[in-house]
């Protein structure tokens, strides 16, 4: 039998909510109205939401007209415990009838296995769904989470900003939906200023079509198919390309309701200016994508996305290029005026600005760089030349920052430091290290190109990770203002490409920078010394490599990442290589390490030795004098055969000794030889972590 | 500086062109059409016009209030010595404040634009995130900044909290910024060219012809004159007299003393001489001021219970961050 069922749509109209606050609501109501219906038993067949800046839309399609009726059943006491022997119910019964809400006398007596348990069944029966409704949505308003939210007036309740109308039906039936003031009723709103309405919608089937009559297209998806169609248009058009960063696009996606494709353009002169300057006053200021050339060299044309009247386009393309003139006029006067005084004048400013509240002037910050790169430069080996370099880089690095041109155009920092560098006539491996000493910047961003560059980015982030440590801002859940983690998995990224220099001998110099700042040294470090293995674990579970075999790694307690990682790559090569032979081992390496008694030591007394014994220790002898000469050439992957090369003799001895043997001398002499045989692999991985039958065997 | 289109890209004659004075006019008019407070300029000096008490001690307590005023704003750090045309340091904001906000103020303030001569319809009129906090005030709001076509004319605030107490009702701020807003009627590239008033004759004064030899000689003075000794001792003298003139629960007075203080840091921070270890603790200072006459505003003009309403607002807090 077909049950009737039919279509509810609801519309909450809002003041302009802020684009990425839109996109996070817009995901979470998928989710929470599926589960809303789900938890009031409400069937449905599919959901649809969709959102402008003006609106959420939660449309249900065959919506059941009635609730599934619930029998639920629920285990109690035992009969003998809810009983007393009058056999009056117990205060265990009465408990577990009044939580499950029936009369203790309705307990229901059932046998489970040998014992009898009391049972509350209850019954809810089939509701009609219209009546539940307008609890249900006005529920579902404020469960929206907002990253920030406001009142307005003299409402009390709380949205991302005010909402100034509610649409609720139920095909063609109003629901009462009440919030801020406000009761649902079935107009919507158009397009600001196309088609403002308000607008009479039918039946909730005709929500959409009333929308989009309205100049509103209200499908994220849409607007950004249209978007980004429009912009192929135009760089076919002018045979130019653009690039649309996500977020940029994501933010003009949800600014229109009615997006078109616009083109501008501004004077060519303003090209003399720095190409970073001119793409952060489009991009970043104003939302528009700047268009290259098929050499992806910046031209004087931009793109505009526009929410206005597309007949009206010529007016709206005029308007925004005259607000692109002082934008660029500005920047040139900044970038004009900085190069009038030497980048040295901007060095001694820095004691203007602060890094961190405790942690003084990005002056300091300056002179700390500076002296970890001078280590830095040694540990690396450095030639005379780049170390001067690297000095001359650091001491020049955070110049920029009070240049008029990166107090304006922040995301330039670095790159104008490059540029001021050039004209005053730093040389070029400077100028770059400069530029680049902020790389990598985000995950997957590659790292600065040259040494001194990466050294100098090496000992920027490391100083802010040990001085935020320090003062006990280190990152929490997911609050991370200083981009810490971000800057350990920098340093990583660097060191795992071939740095060359310790990570923790630096850790342990970037506090003693700060001085009196660090109360306990040691726990600092140690501190920051996790963070950074911590970092790595998750790098090398994002790379895919099995928890297994870093766990293995990370249990002998290897804090340089370098290592860690090299280490974890070897592993994984030869376990993928040598399967079995891995396994084997690793096996037989959590058998001995179980029966290990580390109090015996590792000396064995040859005379007690049978056949497969001296066969082992002949074997682990030599594999002693290759792990130590293969481990100190960081040569993971030849100790790693060196170890295979020990699969044979400790299963043969396996086979043929018997290790508890009633001989106290012999039992003791075996043992010393396993001890010998975990000795082998304790500098290099706990293979037992990595052993299939390891549970069983310590079981 | 003559010109031939205006905004809506049609021709026009120069007779027309509203000038910086009708702007203002218009302003007033609309506003004051709409039930506001037409104030004059408050007369002491103000980093923006939300610091004027008439919006920000009116924006405290239950009472309903509409006010609208031009303000001139200084901001001695921005001077440029006339050279940059899109860059003063002092300038002029058009303010309104009504309380409680009215269910339509999107249209009411897109009326506003109407009002000045701009054809909504035929521009891309966006409201663009952008949350105001000022630390000094412990004040805070959510809002835009209001583009058309792509150019910030309009600062749009809700505003939360001021003094750190909980604005119920919940007052809205609109802050036009009067040189912007009207480069863009007149199509002009550089502020000094905004025609300011033309007479029936055809005389005409720029805004250059007001203001060119003030941003020039206050350029000068801000940067390289202002006495710093005398400005740190004016601080100083000023935080007393505040919180002396509250111990005689007078919020109106003592907050002049406010601004003054805020302007003294201001010009010092100008000069240069204020480090940036001491930068925070002169805004924690001025901070403490303001609250302290929020705090005496409310008690003894608006009659509430302070304890109370602080209490109210650190919870009202919590929960948004939750």
């Amino acid at each position: 039998m077909m049950l009737k069922t039919k279509t509810l749509a609801f519309e909450i109209g809002t003041e302009e909510i802020p684009a990425f606050d839109l996109a996070k609501a817009t995901t979470q109501l998928e989710t929470q109205v599926a589960e809303m219906l789900k938890a009031a038993r409400i069937a449905f067949e599919r959901i649809e939401v969709y959102s402008t800046p003006r609106r959420l839309i939660v449309l249900v399609f065959a919506l059941a007209e009635q609730t599934d009726a619930l029998a639920e059943e629920h285990k109690g006491p035992a009969v003998s415990l809810a009983f007393d022997d009058a056999g009056s119910p117990t205060k265990a019964a009465l408990g577990f009838a009044k939580g499950k809400g029936v009369e203790v006398g309705a307990l229901e007596r059932r046998r489970v296995g040998d014992t009898e348990y009391v049972f509350a069944l209850k019954q809810t029966p089939a509701q009609k769904v219209a009546p539940l409704l307008g609890a249900l949505l006005e529920k579902l308003i404020v469960s929206i989470s907002w990253p920030k939210s406001c009142r307005w007036g003299s409402e009390t309740a709380f949205f991302s900003r005010p909402v100034r109308w509610l649409l609720a039906l139920l095909d063609d039936e109003v629901i009462p939906v009440n919030f801020a003031g406000l009761c649902a009723g079935n107009t919507t709103r158009g397009h600001r200023f196309l088609a403002p309405g308000p607008h009479e919608v039918s039946h909730a089937n005709k929500l959409l079509d009333v929308l989009s009559a309205a100049s509103v297209m209200y499908s994220q998806e849409q607007r950004t198919q249209t978007i980004r169609s429009g912009i192929a248009a135009v760089e076919r058009e002018y045979n130019l390309v653009s690039e649309l960063p996500a977020n940029t696009l994501l933010e003009v996606v949800n600014l229109t309701e009615y997006p078109s494709v616009l083109v501008g353009s501004f004077d060519e002169a303003f090209l003399k200016v720095p190409e970073e300057i001119i793409v952060d006053a489009l991009l970043k200021h104003q939302r528009y994508f700047p268009l290259y050339d098929s050499k992806h060299k910046l031209t004087n044309r931009f793109i505009a996305v526009s929410n206005g009247n597309p007949d009206c386009a010529a007016i709206i393309v005029a308007g925004n290029e005259r607000v692109v003139r002082p934008r660029l006029s500005d920047a040139k006067f900044f970038y004009e005026e900085d190069l009038k005084r030497p980048l040295d004048y901007f060095v001694a400013r820095l004691d203007t600005v602060v890094f961190q509240e405790s942690l003084g002037t990005m002056r300091a910050k300056t002179e700390r760089i500076a002296a970890l790169v001078e280590h830095l430069c040694v540990a690396a080996k450095l030639s005379e030349e780049d170390t001067t370099d690297a000095r001359r880089a650091a001491y020049l690095c955070k110049a920029d920052l009070v240049s008029n041109a990166v107090v304006e155009f922040t995301s330039v920092q670095g790159i104008m430091g490059a540029y001021y560098a050039r004209a005053a006539g730093e040389n070029e491996q400077v100028a770059e290290a400069i530029a680049e000493h902020y790389r990598p910047r985000f995950a997957d961003d590659a790292p600065a190109r040259l040494t001194v560059s990466r050294l100098l980015a090496f000992a920027d982030k490391l100083d802010t990770i040990c001085g935020l440590f320090a003062v006990g801002q280190g990152p929490t859940g997911s609050s991370d203002p200083f981009a810490l983690r971000r800057g350990a998995i920098g340093i990583i990224t660097m060191l795992d490409d071939g740095l060359g220099v310790g990570l923790y001998a630096a850790i342990e110099l970037a506090l003693d920078n700060y001085g009196a700042l660090v109360a306990d040294k040691e726990a600092v470090a140690q501190e920051v010394a996790e963070f950074f293995v911590t970092r790595t674990k998750v790098i090398l579970r994002e790379r895919g490599y099995s928890p297994d075999v870093i766990d293995a790694v990370l249990a002998v307690g290897i804090v340089e990442p370098a290592q860690i990682i090299a280490r974890v790559r070897a592993l994984s090569a030869i376990s993928a290589e040598l399967p079995e032979a891995m396994e084997d081992l690793a096996t037989a390496y959590a058998r001995a390490n179980n029966l290990a008694d580390k109090t015996l030591g590792s000396t064995v007394d040859l005379s007690l030795l049978q056949s497969a014994e001296t066969a082992l220790l002949d074997a682990l002898q030599k594999a002693e004098v290759q792990v130590s000469g293969f481990l100190a050439e960081n040569d993971f992957a030849q100790t790693l055969e060196a170890l295979a090369a020990l699969r044979t003799p400790i299963d043969t001895f396996f086979i043929e000794v018997l290790i508890m043997d009633k001989d106290e001398a012999l039992k003791n002499n075996r043992l010393r030889l396993l001890n010998r045989f975990v000795e082998v692999f304790s500098p290099i991985a706990d293979f037992g972590k990595m052993a299939k039958t390891q549970r069983t065997d310590t079981c | 500086m003559p010109r031939d289109t205006d905004v809506a890209g049609e021709t026009q004659t120069s007779q027309v062109m509203p000038t910086f004075q009708d702007v203002i006019a218009c302003l007033q008019q609309y506003w004051s059409s709409q039930g506001c407070v037409i104030l004059q300029p408050y007369d002491n000096e103000v980093g923006a016009a939300t610091n004027v008490p008439a919006t920000i001690l009116r924006a405290l307590g239950p009472d309903v209030w509409k006010t609208a005023y031009v303000q001139g704003c200084r901001r001695p750090s921005d001077g440029r010595y006339g050279q940059n045309p899109n860059r003063l340091q002092h300038y002029y904001q058009f303010q309104v404040l009504i309380k409680p906000s009215p269910d339509d103020i999107q249209d009411l303030y897109l009326g506003s634009l109407r009002a000045i001569g701009i054809d909504v319809e035929k521009h891309d009129v966006r409201f663009v995130e952008d949350d105001w906090e000022s630390p000094t005030l412990g004040a805070w709001g959510l809002g835009w900044e209001v583009w058309i076509d792509g150019m910030e004319v309009t600062q749009f605030t809700y505003f939360q909290q001021v003094g750190g107490f909980e604005c119920s009702p919940v007052s809205v701020e609109l802050a036009y910024g009067l040189e912007r807003l009207t480069m863009y009627i007149q199509g002009v590239d550089s502020i000094y060219d905004i025609v300011w008033a033309r007479g029936e004759d055809g005389t005409t004064f720029t805004y250059g012809d007001v203001f060119l030899e003030n941003e020039r000689q206050y350029s000068a003075y801000n940067f390289e004159h202002a006495d710093t000794d005398f400005l740190f001792q004016e601080f100083n003298a000023r935080e007393s007299e505040c919180l002396k003139i509250l111990e005689a629960n007078l919020a109106l007075p003592a907050y002049d003393s406010v601004l003054k203080c805020c302007h003294a840091f201001n010009l010092l921070d100008a000069r240069g001489v204020i480090s940036a270890t001491e930068r925070m603790a002169y805004i924690l200072r001025v901070r403490s001021l303001a609250k302290a006459c929020c705090a005496s505003y409310l008690e003894h003009v608006v009659g509430e219970s302070v304890g109370v309403a602080a209490q109210e607002s650190a919870e009202g807090k919590g929960n948004r961050d939750a």
